[in-house]
């Protein structure tokens, strides 16, 4: 709880915040990038079909999460310079080398951001990749990542969930149940699941709308409902004698 | 005239945050910036965009202007609803709408609503905060009709229907209501004008007429005052008091008028 | 050169009136002053040889290397005016290791190439300063393989099989074009650069000369390395023998 406070006393007064569930996983042929939608300015939802995940370049994209508007902002000069670095070195990057200006531009200007971003994608060196770069502006590779205020309430879930040598559905699945699960504890996450499966073939997009979320345990009322007597049985007690 | 002693670089000044934060510290706040408490909409529809403001500028809880326009000019078919700091809103879209027709001039193309929303973000970001914008970016370009809204930290999103300012609340709820796609332009415009009206009516920051703009591919209409709800009429009865209702003792008129004579003295001076 | 001393031949910022620029061309002078140097792109790696002439009987022998490393997997050598040649290197070490910052990544040689190509084409523009002196010969190898380039003093960056620069270019180039490069190993490439560079000099004319090899690829786990010092002797013994041989013949 205490880092997401933290989280929100970095946003300036008024600041738009992407108060988040996002994830990114790595599987055999790719990676599945998932996140909600939901985008608020204090308690007003300023978009509630936002799109978190952010193309890069041709088989990398982020997810972003912290400030709107700086993460924006990061993403579009990242962007521009992956275009300067194809023309250049003429290739397309590899998704280490995005995730390095990412991180250069997080952790440098660490004092003015609230970002937390995770880089994923597909490249011809090592195949799919995923890299956590968290706020103070860290780089990690991991083989799953969640970030957002969201996140918190799922890590239990994904560690006990996540195997190694998952196939593309089984890997989807899991994108979908764990933001469900987020989304359903996290105030500020919601709406619905947009998700990203980047592979060599290119980049396929997934929808699930807010209606159709996969369902949990949702409780059961219990303060309302009458209270649960012991029950009668049917047997007649033995007559007693006087 | 003398030199200014010491300089001063162009742009924003902060040398008397120090001493204004000190003096709000005392219970001396500061001076009010004129805002636009307002009630800014966009909408997309089968031809373009309809665009949707209410014309009330306020100062605190004075109503500063009754009938100001908030659909600013970016390019013939690009406009822009402003909130906010009504000199930010104001300024930054002139700036803007000028560097979006010299990139037009350059690229001998038509202006992109990207362009224009991509300019007015990165500037918004450089500010962070600091400029007071919050904008309703629509139009039509050789890509199709687009619509964003852009917050004063520079973020954007990109929306089929939009609303910001105070009123954007009461006209969402309007929008969520009745936006289906594909919409006509007449309905897409009746919207529009119901959004804006829920701002005025129930929202305190916003009031008097509705402003409304269509854009399409081929024409742009500015609708300046498309309704006014809020018309003085004739009083029912005159509230002037009769003549004789406050007694008076003394009656005394005096001329107000100074007459001067002016009497010429001395020679006339020689101008032959 | 028939335009000598009709003025054009005086700065780099001035075109010759048939559209040539007489300083550059004499940088390539410069080079064809200098000790031979070659590179070999082969199979599995790239090897770079210099022909170092000794000028003085008091220099420390092995010292003074020509060959000179860039970064892990990037050697150079170059032909010419050698303190221009250093000064090449060390913008090269500077390239390098601000792409490292940057990307966190080896730097392509190809990449590399083309930044330099750029900075030693500046020197061919401006009346206040003279063009590089030197032909700088590249060579790495790292995931995409071996590479190989040239830069030359106009500031043009090709890249090569083989390439041989300095005095005995030409006879160097007739030998390399004789191997047939894409099939050799390195260890094989040692020894027809050891050849090579023996059999372009002139041991009439000349002065005394000592013969350095460095490689890079597979054998030395893609870092440019000098090479083995009994690999260095071979080579030299055999390229000597295969020398008299011919002479023989």
């Amino acid at each position: 709880m205490e880092a997401i406070s933290v989280d929100m006393n970095r946003l300036k007064a008024g600041e738009v915040n992407l108060g988040t569930s996002i994830m990114a996983v790595q599987f055999k042929d790719g990676v599945v990038i998932g996140a909600d939608s939901r985008t608020t300015t204090g308690s007003y939802i300023a978009n509630r079909v936002t799109d978190k995940l952010t193309h890069i370049h041709d088989r990398i994209y982020c997810c972003r999460s912290g400030s709107a508007a700086d993460t924006q902002a990061i993403a579009d000069v990242v962007h521009q310079h992956l275009q300067m670095y194809t023309q250049m070195v003429g290739g397309a990057p590899s998704v280490h080398v995005a995730a390095n200006v990412f991180q250069d531009l997080c952790y440098t200007n660490k004092d003015n951001l609230s970002a937390g971003i995770i880089v994923a994608g597909w490249d011809k060196e090592v195949g799919p990749s995923v890299y956590n770069i968290p706020l103070g502006g860290g780089l990690f590779r991991q083989p799953w990542a969640i970030g957002g205020s969201g996140s918190t309430y799922v890590y239990g879930y994904c560690d006990a969930t996540y195997q190694e040598g998952w196939g593309r559905e089984e890997t989807v699945n899991f994108v979908k149940n764990t933001l469900s699960l987020a989304m359903s504890r996290d105030g500020s996450s919601g709406g619905v699941i947009r998700m990203c499966i980047i592979t060599e073939e290119g980049v396929e997009r997934a929808f699930v709308p807010g209606n159709e979320l996969p369902k949990f345990w949702e409780g059961n009322e219990v303060l309302g409902a009458p209270l649960k007597t012991k029950e009668v049985s049917d047997a007649v007690p033995m007559p007693v004698d006087a | 005239m003398a030199a200014a002693s010491v300089y001063t670089p162009a742009g924003f000044d902060f040398s008397n945050e120090v001493r204004n934060s000190f003096l709000t510290e005392r219970g001396i706040p500061l001076p009010k910036a004129t805002s636009t408490g307002t009630t800014i909409v966009g909408c997309l529809f089968k031809d373009g965009i309809v665009l949707g403001a209410d014309t009330r500028a306020t100062e605190g809880p004075i109503v500063a202007d009754k009938n100001c326009e908030k659909i600013h000019y970016i390019s013939e078919s690009i406009r822009c609803c402003g909130a906010g700091t009504a000199a930010d809103t104001e300024f930054t879209t002139a700036l803007i709408s000028s560097n979006i027709e010299l990139h037009a001039l350059t690229t001998g193309r038509k202006p992109r609503v990207v362009t224009a929303m991509t300019m007015l973000k990165q500037m918004l970001f450089q500010y962070q905060g600091q400029i007071g914008a919050a904008l309703v970016l629509g139009g039509v370009d050789a890509t199709g009709p687009h619509l964003f809204t852009i917050h004063p930290h520079g973020s954007t999103d990109k929306l089929p229907y939009v609303t910001m300012g105070s009123g954007s609340l009461a006209a969402m709820a309007v929008f969520e209501n009745g936006w289906r796609p594909n919409m006509e332009r007449a309905e897409a415009l009746e919207l529009v004008t119901a959004a804006v009206s829920a701002g005025i009516f129930n929202d305190l920051g916003s009031g008097s007429n509705v402003d409304a703009c269509v854009i399409t591919a081929t024409h742009t209409e500015m609708l300046r005052n498309f309704v006014k709800p809020n018309e003085r009429v004739q009083k029912e009865r005159s509230y002037t008091f009769r003549r004789g209702t406050t007694k008076f003792k003394k009656e005394d008129i005096r001329s107000l008028v100074v007459s001067e004579d002016v009497i010429h003295t001395g020679e006339a001076m020689d101008t032959s | 050169m028939t335009s000598i001393g009709t003025g054009y031949d005086l700065s780099a910022s001035t075109y010759s009136p048939d559209g040539r620029i007489f300083q550059v061309e004499y940088a390539n002078k410069a080079v064809e002053n200098s000790g031979t140097a070659i590179g070999l792109r082969v199979k599995d790696g790239v090897v770079l040889a210099v022909e170092k002439l000794i000028h003085s009987k008091l220099l420390v022998p092995e010292a003074n290397r020509r060959i000179q490393t860039v970064d892990r997997h990037v050697g150079l050598v170059s032909a010419g005016l050698l303190a221009d040649g250093r000064n090449l290197a060390n913008r090269s070490r500077d390239e390098a290791s601000g792409y490292k910052d940057t990307y966190r990544q080896p730097i392509p040689l190809k990449f590399l190439a083309d930044r330099l190509g750029m900075y030693v084409q500046t020197y061919t523009l401006y009346s206040s300063v003279r063009p590089f002196g030197c032909s700088t010969i590249l060579g790495a190898c790292d995931k995409t393989g071996p590479t190989l380039y040239i830069i030359e003093p106009s500031g043009v960056a090709y890249g090569y099989h083989g390439a041989a620069v300095g005095k005995g270019r030409q006879l160097a180039k007739t030998e390399l074009e004789k191997i047939k490069l894409s099939e050799l190993t390195m260890r094989e490439a040692v020894m027809e650069a050891a050849r090579i560079i023996h059999l372009v000099h002139d041991d009439q004319k000349e002065k005394d000369f000592e013969l350095e090899i460095t490689w890079v690829g597979e054998e030395t786990k893609g870092v440019h390395l000098p090479v083995p010092k009994d690999l260095l002797e071979e080579a030299s013994r055999r390229a000597k023998a295969a020398l008299e041989e011919e002479i023989e013949s």
